[in-house]
């Protein structure tokens, strides 16, 4: 790898947003580089914290506390510009359940209240009764993709909006209109957790070949042995 | 009407005559509570509560008081129910100076208030199974309406989610500095409070933990003295769990040398430490339910000095927790560069081999419980000891080989 020789993943809200093992997603991600001896650095940027994401070239954050959703909503609308240019540039994001809601337009509580988002995704999400909870199997242009969601929030895509993909089994974005997650340019949002990178080898090498072509050209993901990732994604298509 | 449950209840142990009683008469419980002349301690928690009962079971009935308790595993309002009818006669409850029962932290907002409970015990509060629990602020809010319904209240200083719950009536237990920093509560775990000291100051403090056999010498400082006991329970987290219990027994007028005592002579609960001989291995269970709990296990493993072979069982029904991204905020790179062998079973086996692949840790995977049983003791030379670390349902299963010829209602009491 060229350009400045090192991939760069930065995680977003490691502390406020990570209920959901989502810590997994950045160390898959990070494992997979240095199995193929790609150098890599992993920023971890905090609530408040000054970051500009065009330097790096993986952006993931996970899904936090109903508390917690508050203030990065707060932080997030404070790097809204910074957001939109590095998915504009063309900087792979990975985000999951309470940040990819407030990816959408805004996230409106059963009782009312509204959480602003900064609208990168064509989408708005409601809360209401009874939470989506248990495996979920995806089709997607990626392939197959295999995670467990456990939300409230129903998310409602713009019709221009394309979704991640379809659910074969579980709820997704809805309940209702099949479709699961939200894709703009090489940023991903998605319900899916559970870690969702570690279950899907080829849904996590196709966002580190995305983001890393930006700064350092296309580059040549030799295979990994994935029978395990594979095998353990099997077994959670099967459970409820 | 109660005698005749009390009969059911008594031969089987089972939670069915609690339902049946419930719907007959809803206010059993109450009616049968205020017959308990102590009256009953309430022992919540997200880890600790089934060994911190046993610990203050075992310390008051050291001290004279016959305690009347539900067996582990029933510890929702049925298995409540069922305890208290098994104890009366004609709708007292008899024979029992005072009532301890361990409540599931989902439970104890509806259960409390109804038990008018003289005290509570709150070990800590962690991140635990979010598709049964929720959060960790909703389980906490729950725990909180429990401590305001009782008179007095045993709370863990070092964890802040539980310490919040003070209300002025509150008797503190915690650990001396080095100690603390060996155990981070789930907020410094996930970083979003520092692990700065406590703001009280600590009515009883565990001052010392340190390695003994199968357990641990601890030092606990109490009543302006401090005081040693050999523990058969091993970690820094049953060293907690020890505190609080002389703690709470004391509120009962138990002189706290008498307590310690009494612990000495406790075995491990079932699954908590527990060694049993099997074809002649040394197999210690080590129950895990969410990631403060496996940390704590990691902490034995990785303290171990000689290589041990290591089984973890991973199961992902209801019971155990159907969502298993909680593997993922557990420190298993802990494990990589320690000498120990692992294997994984049970349904999600290929999710935790997955996880330690990721960690470093080379690990094999038998999704069957009985034939990775079989494998990890034959791998293991004859007298090596073998830890098996299972969720919830993969315990009660691996508990038919382990223990052939006990009775799952016998394993657990």
């Amino acid at each position: 790898m060229d350009v400045s020789g090192e991939a760069v993943i930065a995680h977003l809200f490691p502390q406020r947003m990570n209920i959901y093992g989502d810590t997994g997603n950045v160390i898959t991600l990070v494992r997979r580089l240095e199995w193929r001896d790609l150098p890599v650095r992993v920023d971890l940027v905090p609530v408040g914290v000054e970051y500009d994401l065009l330097e790096a070239d993986v952006v993931v954050a996970g899904g936090g506390e109903d508390t917690s959703q508050v203030e990065v909503a707060r932080d997030l609308s404070e790097r809204a510009g910074n957001v939109h240019r590095a998915v504009e540039a063309g900087v792979a994001f990975l985000v999951v359940c309470g940040t990819y809601q407030l990816f959408g337009r805004k996230f409106v509580a059963s009782d009312g209240s509204e959480l602003p988002g900064i609208g990168v995704f064509g989408a708005d999400t409601i809360g209401g009764r009874g939470r989506m909870i248990g495996n979920v199997v995806v089709e997607s242009d990626l392939g197959r993709l295999v995670g467990f969601e456990n939300h409230g929030g129903r998310t409602r895509l713009d019709s221009g909006q394309p979704p991640l993909g379809r659910v074969v089994k579980g709820s997704g974005n809805n309940g209702r209109t099949g479709e699961e997650g939200a894709v703009v340019n090489n940023c991903f949002g998605t319900y899916l957790h559970g870690s969702v990178l570690p279950k899907n080898p080829g849904f996590a090498d196709e966002i580190l070949r995305r983001g890393l072509e930006r700064r350092h050209g296309p580059t040549d993901l030799v295979p990994l042995d994935d029978t395990l990732e594979l095998a353990a994604a099997r077994v959670a298509a099967g459970r409820p | 009407m109660a005698g005749f449950f009390s009969r059911l209840a008594g031969r089987g142990g089972s939670a069915v005559p609690g339902l049946i009683a419930e719907k007959i008469d809803p206010r059993t419980i109450e009616k049968l509570v205020a017959s308990i002349p102590g009256g009953v301690v309430i022992v919540t928690g997200t880890n600790g509560k089934t060994t911190t009962t046993k610990m203050l079971v075992t310390a008051l009935e050291h001290g004279g008081t016959s305690v009347l308790t539900n067996p582990t595993g029933s510890n929702l309002a049925r298995g409540v129910t069922t305890a208290l009818i098994g104890a009366s006669r004609r709708g007292r409850v008899r024979g029992h100076g005072v009532a301890v029962f361990e409540i599931d932290e989902a439970a104890v907002r509806t259960l409390a208030p109804r038990l008018n409970p003289e005290l509570i015990v709150v070990t800590n509060l962690a991140r635990d199974q979010l598709d049964r629990y929720g959060e960790l602020d909703t389980a906490a809010a729950h725990v909180g309406v429990a401590v305001a319904a009782a008179r007095r209240a045993v709370l863990n200083a070092d964890d802040p989610a539980v310490s919040a719950l003070d209300d002025g009536r509150t008797a503190w237990f915690g650990a001396a500095a080095p100690i603390r920093r060996t155990m981070p509560h789930d907020r410094v775990l996930y970083g979003s409070t520092d692990p700065d000291a406590p703001a009280v100051a600590l009515d009883a403090t565990l001052e010392g933990v340190e390695r003994s056999g199968d357990g641990q010498r601890i030092r606990v400082a109490i009543g302006g003295a401090v005081r040693q006991a050999e523990l058969q329970v091993p970690g820094v987290y049953n060293g907690y769990n020890a505190t609080a219990a002389v703690l709470a027994a004391a509120e009962f007028g138990v002189a706290p040398q008498e307590a310690l005592a009494a612990l000495e002579q406790m075995p491990p609960a079932f699954g908590r430490g527990q060694v049993v001989i099997y074809r002649n291995r040394r197999v210690r269970l080590l129950l895990v339910k969410n990631p403060a709990g496996f940390n704590q296990a990691l902490r034995l493993l990785v303290d171990e000095p000689d290589p041990v072979d290591v089984l973890v069982a991973i199961n992902d029904n209801h019971a155990d927790g159907r969502d298993v991204s909680w593997l993922w905020d557990v420190r298993f790179e802990d494990l990589a560069g320690t000498p120990h062998r692992l294997g994984t079973t049970g349904i999600r086996a290929a999710d935790m081999a997955l996880r330690l692949k990721y960690a470093g840790v080379e690990a094999w995977a038998e999704p069957d419980l009985g034939a990775a049983l079989d494998r990890i003791v034959s791998e293991a030379p004859e007298g090596r000891l073998v830890y098996v670390v299972p969720t919830y349902t993969a315990m009660l299963a691996l508990l038919d080989r382990l223990l052939p010829g006990t009775s799952r209602a016998e394993a657990w009491t």
